[in-house]
Protein backbone atom coordinates (compact mmCIF):
# COMPACT_ATOMS: atom_id res chain seq x y z
CA UNK A 1 0.00 0.00 0.00
CA UNK A 2 1.61 3.13 -1.00
CA UNK A 3 1.77 6.54 0.42
CA UNK A 4 -0.59 8.65 -1.54
CA UNK A 5 -3.47 5.59 -0.67
CA UNK A 6 -2.52 5.95 3.47
CA UNK A 7 -2.98 10.09 2.74
CA UNK A 8 -6.31 9.49 1.04
CA UNK A 9 -7.87 7.35 4.01
CA UNK A 10 -6.60 10.59 6.17
CA UNK A 11 -7.57 13.11 4.24
CA UNK A 12 -11.10 11.36 3.21
CA UNK A 13 -11.69 10.14 7.09
CA UNK A 14 -15.54 10.09 8.21
CA UNK A 15 -16.21 13.70 9.48
CA UNK A 16 -19.66 14.17 11.80
CA UNK A 17 -22.39 16.43 10.97
CA UNK A 18 -23.53 19.66 13.51
CA UNK A 19 -24.54 18.37 16.81
CA UNK A 20 -27.99 19.19 15.94
CA UNK A 21 -28.64 17.06 12.63
CA UNK A 22 -29.86 14.08 14.74
CA UNK A 23 -32.81 16.01 16.14
CA UNK A 24 -33.07 18.29 12.76
CA UNK A 25 -34.34 14.82 11.25
CA UNK A 26 -35.55 13.26 14.32
CA UNK A 27 -37.96 16.68 13.85
CA UNK A 28 -38.16 16.13 9.79
CA UNK A 29 -39.61 12.46 10.31
CA UNK A 30 -42.29 13.78 13.23
CA UNK A 31 -43.33 16.48 10.95
CA UNK A 32 -43.84 13.94 8.03
CA UNK A 33 -45.41 11.17 10.20
CA UNK A 34 -48.10 14.32 11.58
CA UNK A 35 -48.48 15.26 8.34
CA UNK A 36 -49.46 11.68 6.61
CA UNK A 37 -51.65 11.16 9.92
CA UNK A 38 -53.54 14.35 9.48
CA UNK A 39 -53.95 13.04 5.26
CA UNK A 40 -55.38 9.99 6.31
CA UNK A 41 -57.60 11.29 9.32
CA UNK A 42 -58.94 13.70 6.59
CA UNK A 43 -59.80 11.08 4.35
CA UNK A 44 -61.14 8.58 7.32
CA UNK A 45 -63.33 11.56 7.95
CA UNK A 46 -64.46 11.63 4.04
CA UNK A 47 -65.13 8.27 3.61
CA UNK A 48 -68.31 8.88 6.25
CA UNK A 49 -70.20 11.12 3.46
CA UNK A 50 -69.25 9.32 0.13
CA UNK A 51 -70.64 6.11 2.56
CA UNK A 52 -74.05 7.52 3.11
CA UNK A 53 -74.55 9.32 -0.40
CA UNK A 54 -73.60 5.69 -1.65
CA UNK A 55 -76.29 4.24 0.43
CA UNK A 56 -78.76 7.30 -0.67
CA UNK A 57 -78.07 6.61 -4.11
CA UNK A 58 -78.86 2.51 -3.17
CA UNK A 59 -82.03 3.67 -1.54
CA UNK A 60 -83.10 5.45 -4.39
CA UNK A 61 -82.09 3.36 -7.36
CA UNK A 62 -84.26 0.61 -5.99
CA UNK A 63 -87.13 3.05 -5.50
CA UNK A 64 -86.92 3.79 -9.08
CA UNK A 65 -86.59 0.28 -10.01
CA UNK A 66 -90.11 -0.73 -7.71
CA UNK A 67 -91.72 1.62 -9.17
CA UNK A 68 -90.59 0.75 -12.82
CA UNK A 69 -91.96 -2.81 -11.70
CA UNK A 70 -95.23 -2.06 -10.26
CA UNK A 71 -95.65 0.28 -13.51
CA UNK A 72 -94.98 -2.62 -15.86
CA UNK A 73 -97.21 -5.23 -13.65
CA UNK A 74 -100.08 -2.72 -14.30
CA UNK A 75 -100.00 -2.43 -17.69
CA UNK A 76 -99.86 -6.35 -18.44
CA UNK A 77 -102.91 -6.41 -15.97
CA UNK A 78 -104.49 -4.07 -17.93
CA UNK A 79 -103.87 -6.09 -21.13
CA UNK A 80 -104.97 -9.17 -19.68
CA UNK A 81 -108.54 -7.84 -19.01
CA UNK A 82 -108.65 -6.52 -22.05
CA UNK A 83 -108.08 -9.80 -23.77
CA UNK A 84 -110.12 -11.56 -21.65
CA UNK A 85 -113.24 -9.07 -22.26
CA UNK A 86 -112.38 -9.46 -26.19
CA UNK A 87 -112.31 -13.35 -25.47
CA UNK A 88 -115.59 -13.13 -24.01
CA UNK A 89 -117.50 -11.40 -26.29
CA UNK A 90 -116.10 -13.90 -28.60
CA UNK A 91 -117.42 -16.46 -26.90
CA UNK A 92 -120.70 -15.35 -26.58
CA UNK A 93 -121.06 -14.73 -30.10
CA UNK A 94 -120.46 -18.37 -30.82
CA UNK A 95 -122.99 -19.10 -28.00
CA UNK A 96 -125.54 -17.45 -29.88
CA UNK A 97 -124.97 -18.57 -32.84
CA UNK A 98 -125.05 -22.12 -31.52
CA UNK A 99 -127.87 -21.05 -30.00
CA UNK A 100 -130.20 -19.82 -33.02
CA UNK A 101 -128.73 -22.50 -35.00
CA UNK A 102 -130.30 -25.38 -32.31
CA UNK A 103 -133.43 -23.59 -32.12
CA UNK A 104 -133.84 -23.99 -36.10
CA UNK A 105 -133.51 -27.25 -35.80
CA UNK B 1 -9.29 2.43 10.91
CA UNK B 2 -12.38 0.09 11.07
CA UNK B 3 -12.90 -1.80 7.46
CA UNK B 4 -15.96 -2.03 5.75
CA UNK B 5 -16.67 -5.40 7.01
CA UNK B 6 -15.73 -4.50 10.59
CA UNK B 7 -18.12 -1.38 10.40
CA UNK B 8 -21.46 -3.52 8.86
CA UNK B 9 -22.88 -5.64 11.03
CA UNK B 10 -24.17 -9.02 10.33
CA UNK B 11 -27.24 -9.58 8.31
CA UNK B 12 -30.66 -10.80 10.16
CA UNK B 13 -33.18 -11.87 7.66
CA UNK B 14 -35.69 -11.91 10.27
CA UNK B 15 -35.19 -8.75 12.12
CA UNK B 16 -37.61 -5.76 10.76
CA UNK B 17 -37.09 -2.80 12.18
CA UNK B 18 -39.56 -0.86 13.62
CA UNK B 19 -40.09 3.55 13.87
CA UNK B 20 -38.44 3.06 17.33
CA UNK B 21 -35.24 1.67 15.49
CA UNK B 22 -34.43 4.55 13.45
CA UNK B 23 -33.40 7.04 15.49
CA UNK B 24 -30.36 3.98 16.18
CA UNK B 25 -29.34 3.59 12.47
CA UNK B 26 -29.65 7.55 12.33
CA UNK B 27 -27.12 7.75 15.41
CA UNK B 28 -24.93 4.49 13.85
CA UNK B 29 -24.80 6.05 10.43
CA UNK B 30 -25.16 8.97 10.18
CA UNK B 31 -21.27 10.69 9.97
CA UNK B 32 -21.07 7.90 6.92
CA UNK B 33 -23.92 9.31 5.22
CA UNK B 34 -22.40 12.75 6.08
CA UNK B 35 -19.16 12.33 5.20
CA UNK B 36 -19.84 10.92 1.94
CA UNK B 37 -21.92 14.13 0.81
CA UNK B 38 -19.49 16.37 1.96
CA UNK B 39 -16.31 14.92 0.93
CA UNK B 40 -18.01 14.72 -2.64
CA UNK B 41 -19.96 18.24 -2.35
CA UNK B 42 -17.07 20.11 -0.19
CA UNK B 43 -20.03 22.08 1.03
CA UNK B 44 -20.92 20.99 5.14
CA UNK B 45 -25.05 22.65 4.72
CA UNK B 46 -26.06 21.10 1.34
CA UNK B 47 -23.99 17.64 2.83
CA UNK B 48 -26.40 17.95 6.12
CA UNK B 49 -29.64 18.93 3.98
CA UNK B 50 -28.80 16.24 1.43
CA UNK B 51 -28.41 13.55 4.38
CA UNK B 52 -31.69 14.51 5.92
CA UNK B 53 -33.01 13.45 2.98
CA UNK B 54 -31.33 10.15 2.22
CA UNK B 55 -32.63 9.97 6.35
CA UNK B 56 -36.43 10.71 5.39
CA UNK B 57 -36.25 8.67 2.50
CA UNK B 58 -34.68 5.47 4.47
CA UNK B 59 -37.99 5.99 7.50
CA UNK B 60 -39.72 5.86 4.14
CA UNK B 61 -38.69 2.69 3.50
CA UNK B 62 -37.67 1.11 6.87
CA UNK B 63 -40.20 -1.56 6.50
CA UNK B 64 -38.46 -3.04 2.84
CA UNK B 65 -35.06 -3.36 4.59
CA UNK B 66 -34.07 -6.48 6.18
CA UNK B 67 -30.90 -6.18 8.05
CA UNK B 68 -28.78 -3.37 9.27
CA UNK B 69 -25.94 -4.85 6.52
CA UNK B 70 -28.98 -4.05 3.93
CA UNK B 71 -29.39 -1.00 5.49
CA UNK B 72 -25.55 0.14 5.22
CA UNK B 73 -25.71 -0.91 1.87
CA UNK B 74 -28.75 0.92 1.05
CA UNK B 75 -27.70 4.34 2.67
CA UNK B 76 -24.87 4.23 0.36
CA UNK B 77 -25.89 3.37 -2.30
CA UNK B 78 -28.63 6.36 -2.44
CA UNK B 79 -26.15 8.71 -0.74
CA UNK B 80 -24.12 8.22 -3.48
CA UNK B 81 -26.49 8.53 -6.61
CA UNK B 82 -27.97 11.75 -5.08
CA UNK B 83 -24.54 12.98 -5.06
CA UNK B 84 -24.08 12.23 -8.48
CA UNK B 85 -27.42 14.00 -9.54
CA UNK B 86 -26.59 16.40 -7.22
CA UNK B 87 -23.26 17.36 -9.23
CA UNK B 88 -24.72 16.74 -12.20
CA UNK B 89 -27.22 19.55 -11.47
CA UNK B 90 -25.67 22.20 -10.36
CA UNK B 91 -22.68 21.69 -12.43
CA UNK B 92 -20.69 21.53 -9.33
CA UNK B 93 -16.88 20.50 -10.19
CA UNK B 94 -14.68 23.01 -8.87
CA UNK B 95 -12.10 24.07 -10.44
CA UNK B 96 -8.87 23.38 -8.38
CA UNK B 97 -5.63 25.63 -8.42
CA UNK B 98 -2.53 24.19 -7.58
CA UNK B 99 -1.28 27.50 -7.38
CA UNK B 100 -3.72 28.87 -4.84
CA UNK B 101 -2.77 25.67 -2.02
CA UNK B 102 -0.46 27.12 0.98
CA UNK B 103 2.73 26.00 0.78
CA UNK B 104 3.35 22.83 3.42
CA UNK B 105 5.35 24.27 6.56
CA UNK B 106 8.07 22.34 7.87
CA UNK B 107 6.86 20.77 10.89
CA UNK B 108 5.23 17.37 9.85
CA UNK B 109 1.65 17.69 11.27
CA UNK B 110 0.65 20.98 9.43
CA UNK B 111 2.55 19.32 6.46
CA UNK B 112 -0.35 16.25 6.79
CA UNK B 113 -2.95 18.69 7.61
CA UNK B 114 -2.05 20.80 4.71
CA UNK B 115 -1.67 17.55 2.30
CA UNK B 116 -5.01 16.28 3.19
CA UNK B 117 -6.95 19.57 2.28
CA UNK B 118 -5.18 19.20 -0.96
CA UNK B 119 -6.12 15.73 -1.76
CA UNK B 120 -9.87 17.28 -0.80
CA UNK B 121 -9.37 19.78 -3.04
CA UNK B 122 -7.81 17.36 -5.82
CA UNK B 123 -10.59 14.77 -5.18
CA UNK B 124 -13.78 17.44 -5.49
CA UNK B 125 -11.97 18.13 -9.11
CA UNK B 126 -12.70 14.84 -10.09
CA UNK B 127 -15.52 13.65 -12.36
CA UNK B 128 -18.74 12.64 -10.61
CA UNK B 129 -18.03 8.99 -10.72
CA UNK B 130 -14.58 8.81 -10.13
CA UNK B 131 -14.80 11.06 -7.12
CA UNK B 132 -17.53 8.75 -5.42
CA UNK B 133 -15.59 5.31 -6.30
CA UNK B 134 -12.68 7.17 -4.81
CA UNK B 135 -14.63 8.16 -1.41
CA UNK B 136 -16.18 4.83 -1.22
CA UNK B 137 -12.48 3.54 -1.39
CA UNK B 138 -11.06 5.36 0.95
CA UNK B 139 -13.56 6.73 2.95
CA UNK B 140 -15.53 3.41 3.43
CA UNK B 141 -12.86 0.95 2.76
CA UNK B 142 -14.94 -0.36 0.11
CA UNK B 143 -13.28 -3.49 -1.78
CA UNK B 144 -13.77 -2.57 -5.69
CA UNK B 145 -15.84 -5.42 -6.13
CA UNK B 146 -18.45 -3.63 -3.57
CA UNK B 147 -17.91 -0.18 -5.29
CA UNK B 148 -19.51 -1.88 -8.44
CA UNK B 149 -22.21 -3.18 -6.80
CA UNK B 150 -23.33 0.13 -4.89
CA UNK B 151 -22.74 2.04 -7.90
CA UNK B 152 -24.19 -0.12 -10.45
CA UNK B 153 -20.90 -0.47 -12.55
CA UNK B 154 -18.62 -2.96 -14.17
CA UNK B 155 -16.05 -4.29 -11.79
CA UNK B 156 -13.36 -3.18 -14.73
CA UNK B 157 -14.89 -0.02 -14.92
CA UNK B 158 -14.70 0.36 -11.14
CA UNK B 159 -11.00 -0.86 -11.32
CA UNK B 160 -10.09 1.65 -14.03
CA UNK B 161 -11.54 4.14 -12.76
CA UNK B 162 -9.57 4.05 -9.36
CA UNK B 163 -6.19 3.64 -11.12
CA UNK B 164 -6.48 6.35 -13.48
CA UNK B 165 -7.82 8.70 -10.78
CA UNK B 166 -5.06 7.78 -8.29
CA UNK B 167 -2.28 8.07 -11.18
CA UNK B 168 -4.02 11.51 -11.62
CA UNK B 169 -3.64 12.71 -7.61
CA UNK B 170 -0.03 11.20 -8.09
CA UNK B 171 0.79 13.44 -10.78
CA UNK B 172 -0.20 16.40 -9.60
CA UNK B 173 0.97 15.95 -5.67
CA UNK B 174 3.60 15.12 -7.22
CA UNK B 175 3.86 18.44 -9.65
CA UNK B 176 3.03 20.40 -6.76
CA UNK B 177 5.68 19.21 -4.40
CA UNK B 178 7.67 20.23 -7.66
CA UNK B 179 6.84 23.41 -7.26
CA UNK B 180 6.91 24.07 -3.79
CA UNK B 181 10.90 22.50 -3.61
Amino acid sequence: MDDLEQQLRRALARKDPSPWFEAKVLAAVAAQQTARRTWWERLRWATVPVAAALVLAAVVWQHRRADAERAAGLEAKARLQLALKVTRVKLEKIQHKVQTATNEL
Amino acid sequence: MKTAAQRTEQPKPDEKHSTRDFAELLRANQSMVFSIAFHSLRDRAVAEELAQEVFLELYRRLNELESEAHVTYWLRKVTTNRCIDYIRKRKLRMAVSLDSAPEPSSTDDHEDVLMSRKLRALISGLPEKARMIIILRYQEELMPEEIAKVMDMPLGTVKSHLHRSLALLRDKIDRSMGEVR
